[in-house]
């Protein structure tokens, strides 16, 4: 199978602070890889990494075969690597309609297109198209951050903390709207504490002090012992 | 027309003494806005006071002085030329501010990039000091440029200056074009996705940096027409410092007046504040003798409507709840 997303010795960190410590993994194209860990462990910091908040200290991020690492947010925006980032982090004081759109800022080409996309997946979001993003409860804003990833019709989506601050039920659904949106075609890293997301993935990533610890299959993952070891030590 | 006759036996006339503070408010408060509009774009766009506003007007008046006036080896242009070379000059400085001074600071705290624009102000005064030409000069109004009457019309025997037309004239257009490009152009949006979030910018592609520059080019902008239309006589100077020291106090107290993220806010602030202030020292006019007793009733008037405003409506008359 074609990888998509590869990740060699990756290092990066904040300040003089290194957290990456030579991450490594590869996700093919069409899969859901899904990355637990505890706090701290450099998930964040991985995905901001890949999608160029972050500069890359060592190592290279290669996408369809071409090295992004060092490019831009905006450039690896442009080439298909879209990021829902934690905490949403939607524009408050702009529209619902105006953040989705904002997400096709990199592929103007496809707005239309994506915007009755994302209404598909969420049409919460179409009937609050005119309310302003910043008074939207938690889940519809998870919704909406989620949505205006997808809006530069991404092929990589990669979605750090999907259930952060949802009830379980809100959860569930945010987690059956990422395996559709897979489904549909987008390969997806997910960054989670919440293990019920692991029936939708493919590959399961564990991450501890800044290095991959279980990089396998998902159903692999339930049977070892390398998830209770990444949560309790 | 009404007679009144104090104790003291001094005429005065009712009418023509609300007349002036009425024409006099409105051109100072054109001024206030004009200034005022670069202020809250600034602040729209990256959440600070800028201080260096008032010497991005006073170096789009120089060089639209030295290019009018021929100064030194520099040609003698037409003025609508100097003008347009002394706005281009404002836009340049506000650029180059934006890149050694924001840029380099932009993840920091806001209050490092206002201390970083005073600094600013500061340098632009001393490189004003410095500069070769006749400090105590001002640009030509309107009126001279065109070779028309300098006064549009006279109502009761008050002039309506050519100047202060101008002034309102251009502060309308620029507060609407500016309204318009926040409300509908992408990068209008961008902008102001930017200020909410720069993260979230960067995360849907957005060059924060290239923004950042657009809204400080566009603030020396309005800051250079401001400039070359308040540099003019009777009280325009081209002195280093002149609109920082004087000016841009109570156009910041404008624009927290109008809303500090209202384009439309600035000119409504610019206003009130501009009829406060000569309604207030029209009052030592309107009442002999009082001039010698109070002063500075003017900037008290302001500053305590202003403060009033502000306690019952925090976000200024036309600005959003944030």
């Amino acid at each position: 199978m074609t990888q998509l997303l590869e990740v060699e010795d990756l290092r990066a960190g904040y300040g003089s602070v290194p957290v990456l410590q030579g991450v490594t993994f590869s996700v093919a194209e069409g899969e859901t890889a899904v990355m637990f860990g505890l706090n701290g462990a450099g998930k964040s910091t991985t995905v901001n990494t890949i999608a160029g908040l972050l500069k890359t200290w060592g190592g290279k991020v290669t996408f369809d075969g071409e090295v992004i690492s060092g490019l831009p947010a905006s450039e690896i925006v442009k080439r298909g690597v879209s990021l829902c980032p934690e905490g949403r982090r939607v524009f408050p004081q702009l529209s619902v309609r105006t953040n989705l759109e904002l997400g096709a800022w990199t592929n103007r080409s496809v707005q239309a297109e994506q915007l009755e996309r994302v209404f598909g997946y969420f049409p919460r979001l179409e009937e609050r198209s005119a309310q302003m993003a910043g008074t939207l409860s938690g889940g519809e804003q998870q919704m909406l951050a989620i949505g205006r990833a997808l809006m530069s019709k991404p092929r990589l989506l990669l979605i750090d903390e999907a259930s952060l601050g949802l009830s379980p039920k809100l959860t569930q659904t945010v987690f059956q709207v990422v395996d559709q949106i897979n489904d549909d075609g987008t390969t997806v890293v997910i960054v989670e504490q919440n293990v019920g997301v692991l029936p939708y993935a493919d590959q399961a990533l564990v991450m501890q002090k800044g290095t991959i610890t279980f990089d396998g299959r998902g159903e692999a993952l339930a049977k070892t012992g390398d998830l209770r070891a990444a949560y309790l030590g | 027309m009404h007679e009144l006759v104090l104790a003291g036996g001094t005429p005065f006339s009712v009418q023509l003494n609300l007349l002036t503070p009425l024409f006099d408010g409105i051109a100072n408060g054109a001024a206030y806005g004009l200034l005022g509009l670069g202020l809250v774009l600034l602040y729209k766009s990256n959440g600070i006071f800028n201080f260096a506003q008032g010497e991005f007007a006073m170096i789009a008046a120089i060089v639209t002085y030295v290019f009018d006036s021929g100064t030194g080896v520099l040609p003698n242009l037409p003025f609508f030329v100097a003008a347009l070379l002394g706005v281009v000059a404002g836009v340049l400085v506000a650029l180059i501010t934006e890149r050694l001074v924001i840029r380099p600071m932009f993840n920091r705290a806001k209050v490092i990039l206002v201390v970083g624009t005073v600094g600013v102000a500061l340098l632009l005064i001393g490189v004003e000091g410095l500069l070769p030409y006749p400090k105590t000069e001002q640009l030509p109004d309107i009126g001279t440029v065109l070779g028309v009457r300098p006064y549009v019309a006279k109502v009761d025997q008050i002039p309506i200056a050519d100047q202060d037309v101008a002034k309102i004239v251009m502060l309308v257009v620029l507060a609407i074009a500016a309204y318009v490009f926040f409300r509908y152009t992408r990068t209008g949006t961008a902008i102001l996705a930017v200020s909410q979030d720069s993260t979230a910018a960067r995360v849907v592609g957005i060059s924060v940096e290239r923004i950042s520059a657009i809204s400080w080019g566009i603030a020396g902008l309005l800051g250079g027409v401001a400039g070359i239309l308040l540099a003019v006589p009777p009280q325009g100077t081209l002195t280093p410092g002149a609109f920082t020291g004087s000016t841009l106090i109570v156009a910041f107290a404008a624009a927290v007046l109008g809303g500090m993220t209202s384009l439309p806010g600035a000119f409504v602030g610019g206003m009130g504040l501009g009829l406060i202030e000569a309604f207030a020292n029209a009052d030592a006019a309107f009442v002999p003798g009082l001039r010698s007793v109070a002063n500075g009733q003017a900037e008290l008037a302001v500053f305590v409507v202003l403060i009033l405003v502000l306690l019952v409506r925090p976000r200024g008359l036309l600005g959003q709840e944030s």
